[in-house]
């Protein structure tokens, strides 16, 4: 549920309003926090979570006591106890900005930023995550909520997702550079095929010449360009295999994150067979058919 | 007579276009590979910087030149407490001539009982600058009157001059807002809009109004427009309210290139590499294989008198022609084709309708123009080394007895 939109990437004044939930308060509380003491542990201090990246950078290890404040001055500082260090949770929006993130209780949190004149239980949230029962009465759900809380829009996660979400744009602008880049290779691969059936001119010509049918030489360059397209298509899949975990280190140091940016699922490697192989075998027949239709006599004269 | 008008200065190139137009199918498909190839780089060459551009642009266009927000905004408190005061404050600065407080929240806009559309509503104060443009009717004068995009305006079916019910959704507004009737002044374009959004704009007194909160003045942030230098404004405002911070266009810009969008330049760098390897190989395959065929043909060439420099030359002026007029061809191709992508991921949620992913930019062409010359020095590398290395004897005896 949202009750307003300033989490979109632009408002309608642009990037700038965003800003704010860019540096999000999880990072302004970090960023102002006064000091890490290891102090005796105290049963009554709140604990909360340090992201790994904010651990490494200020050394801060589990049991430690850190104060967080909401001001830079530090003035309204309290003391909390370091439970865990945790990973975040992969962002591909957020590529590049290393999370520097505390988690605490929500309680702590609004006890923390509460001026004096908010009364307890008063305060303002962003956002309430609701888990159903059952997942599929999430639309009818949220229908229920508008109907009955004004002032709150509820919104199931699915619907929000859509057919227009950022993954599935994506997800297209991918598939169709793939269909740029087969495009661009059937061309090749038609040019380089041609060559290499001219080439064999003057086998396939005395082939012709000794009785075999042009039928029985397009089945064998059928199966030479199947065998040579799997062949391509195999060694392509292995490549791609062997580099999947170097391109995912590589990113994953670079940015200082646990998403994973290549992934060779068996789907992907048998679309990637399924389009391959049959396209290397067709430019085989293609560049082979016209040839074929000449003489024997014709193929074979130097 | 042939070899010896070719052996003339400028005959390679000639020469180099005849072996081709001799081999038509094989020539043809390698252009059209390479500009299949060349308008994907050129592709990727105007994305890696094509949303920082067109960002750029849009914020310039929108004739503020300075966005000041809050240092750091926390949750459950507005960004700018007192909007219309710092607005009015910044205004004052010699070295700036407008200042606008913005707020914005989110409202359904009601036409009687008909059916509501759910809008982004920014309230504005201080001065006559708009962060909007009127299309139609006029712009709002006073309290309690609203001007709404062409999207808003379809959706509800409504004209200037009516009269239309706002109940709004504020942060930290009010529980139950009223609902309360606004007239339509006009019909206005909000550059950052997304294409099917509804948008809608008024003062901000009455958008606190909206919000059931009358006294409040919070903004988001406050719009600057210099009085001729971003930078000297921004360094005054931020020694007058060290509590907000000013950014001008060009560092929201360089914000956005570190923090947003890094997704583009790096596969656009992935792409461009993997793109350029790519008609390195084939080409060289292409050209190896043709010059492979014509080992006979040169030697003879050879022993007619060509110099081995000649040869060579030849050697690389096929692939000049081969990557010349491919990369010629890609240039319409890859701008038929930046538009077809540029369509795709414009369907992104919430991203401006004037905002591209693809923009001309006149470095990219000369970047393209360098990689692909390069490219084809590089592919013409091995043939030629196999040209220049040809024994012409053997090659000649070889041709005959084989």
């Amino acid at each position: 549920m949202a009750t307003h939109r300033k989490d979109e990437p632009f408002g309608p004044f642009g990037p700038f309003v965003t800003f704010g939930s860019f540096v999000s308060f999880w990072a302004f509380v970090v960023l102002t926090f006064a000091s890490a003491l290891l102090v005796a542990q105290q049963p009554e201090t709140p604990s909360i979570l340090i992201s790994r990246q904010l651990a490494e950078l200020e050394q801060i290890a589990v049991g430690d006591e850190v104060r967080l404040a909401t001001n830079e001055q530090g003035t309204d500082a309290r003391a909390f106890r370091v439970a865990g260090i945790y990973e975040p949770t992969p962002d591909p929006m957020r590529l590049g900005a290393v999370p520097r993130e505390v988690r605490l209780h929500l309680t702590d949190l609004l006890a923390l930023e509460r001026d004096a004149s908010t009364p307890a239980g008063t305060e303002h949230v962003e956002s309430i995550n609701v888990a159903l029962r059952n997942p599929g009465e999430a639309q009818a759900f949220a229908a229920d909520v508008n109907a009955r809380i004004p002032g709150v829009f509820a919104r199931g996660t699915t619907g929000a997702a859509g057919s227009g979400s950022t993954f599935v744009v994506l997800e297209r602008f991918h598939l169709a550079i793939a269909a740029v880049t087969i495009v661009a290779s059937t061309v090749f691969l038609l040019a380089l095929t041609i060559m290499l059936v001219d080439e064999r001119r003057a086998t396939v010509g005395v082939l012709r010449l000794i009785g075999l049918p042009a039928r029985r030489i397009l089945l064998q360059v059928l199966l030479e360009g199947l065998l040579i397209a799997g062949a391509g298509a195999l060694f392509g899949l292995l490549l791609a295999l062997a580099s999947e975990g170097l391109i995912n280190r590589f990113f994953q140091w670079r940015y200082d994150t646990a998403l994973i940016f290549v992934k060779v699922t068996p789907e992907v490697a048998a679309t990637c067979l399924a389009i391959a192989v049959p396209l290397g075998a067709a430019a085989t027949v293609a560049a082979s058919w016209a040839l074929l239709q000449r003489s024997g006599l014709r193929l074979a004269r130097r | 007579m042939m070899p010896l008008d070719l052996a003339r200065g400028g005959a390679p190139l000639a020469f180099a276009w005849r072996s081709l137009v001799r081999q038509p199918a094989r020539a043809t498909l390698g252009i059209l590979g390479v500009a299949a190839v060349g308008a994907l780089l050129l592709d990727m060459l105007l994305l890696s910087q094509g949303l920082v551009t067109s960002m750029q642009d849009l914020l310039d266009s929108s004739g503020f030149d300075i966005r000041v927000a809050a240092t750091d905004p926390i949750p459950g408190k507005p960004d700018i407490e007192d909007g219309a005061a710092a607005a009015a404050q910044i205004a004052a600065l010699p070295s700036v001539s407008a200042a606008i407080a913005v707020r914005t929240e989110d409202a359904d806009i009601q036409l009687a009982d008909g059916r509501p559309t759910r809008a982004t509503f920014a309230g504005v104060s201080g001065g006559r600058s708009r962060p909007w443009t009127i299309l139609r009717g006029a712009d709002i004068r006073g309290e309690h009157e609203i001007v709404i995009n062409d999207h808003a305006a379809q959706a509800i079916g409504v004209a200037p001059g009516a009269s239309v019910t706002i109940k709004a959704y504020c942060f930290g507004g009010a529980e139950a807002a009223p609902a309360i009737p606004f007239r339509l002044a006009g019909i206005a374009e909000f550059p950052f809009d997304a294409p099917n959004q509804s948008g809608a704009g008024t003062t901000i007194a009455s958008l606190a109004d909206a919000c059931g909160t009358p006294d409040a003045r919070t903004a988001d942030l406050v719009l600057v427009t210099s009085s001729g230098d971003p930078d000297a404004a921004a360094t005054a405002i931020a020694a007058l309210r060290p509590d907000l911070r000013a950014f001008t266009n060009t560092e929201a810009v360089g914000q956005m290139q570190q923090r947003g969008f890094t997704y583009f330049r790096q596969i656009s760098t992935v792409l461009t590499t993997i793109t350029v390897s790519f008609a390195l190989l084939l080409i060289t395959v292409l050209l190896t294989v043709s010059v492979n065929q014509r080992l006979g043909e040169v030697a003879a060439l050879r022993a007619l008198g060509f110099s081995q420099g000649r040869v060579v030359l030849d050697v690389l002026f096929e692939s000049a022609l081969i990557v010349g007029i491919g990369g010629l061809l890609s240039l319409p191709l890859g701008a038929a084709l930046a538009v077809w992508l540029d369509g795709i991921l414009k369907r992104m949620p919430n991203l401006p309708a004037a905002l591209h992913f693809f923009v001309f930019d006149p470095q990219a062409l000369w970047i393209h123009g360098g990689l692909l010359a390069a490219t084809a020095i590089i592919a013409a590398l091995y043939p030629m080394s196999i040209v220049a290395r040809l024994p012409i004897a053997a090659t000649l005896r070889d041709e005959v007895m084989g």
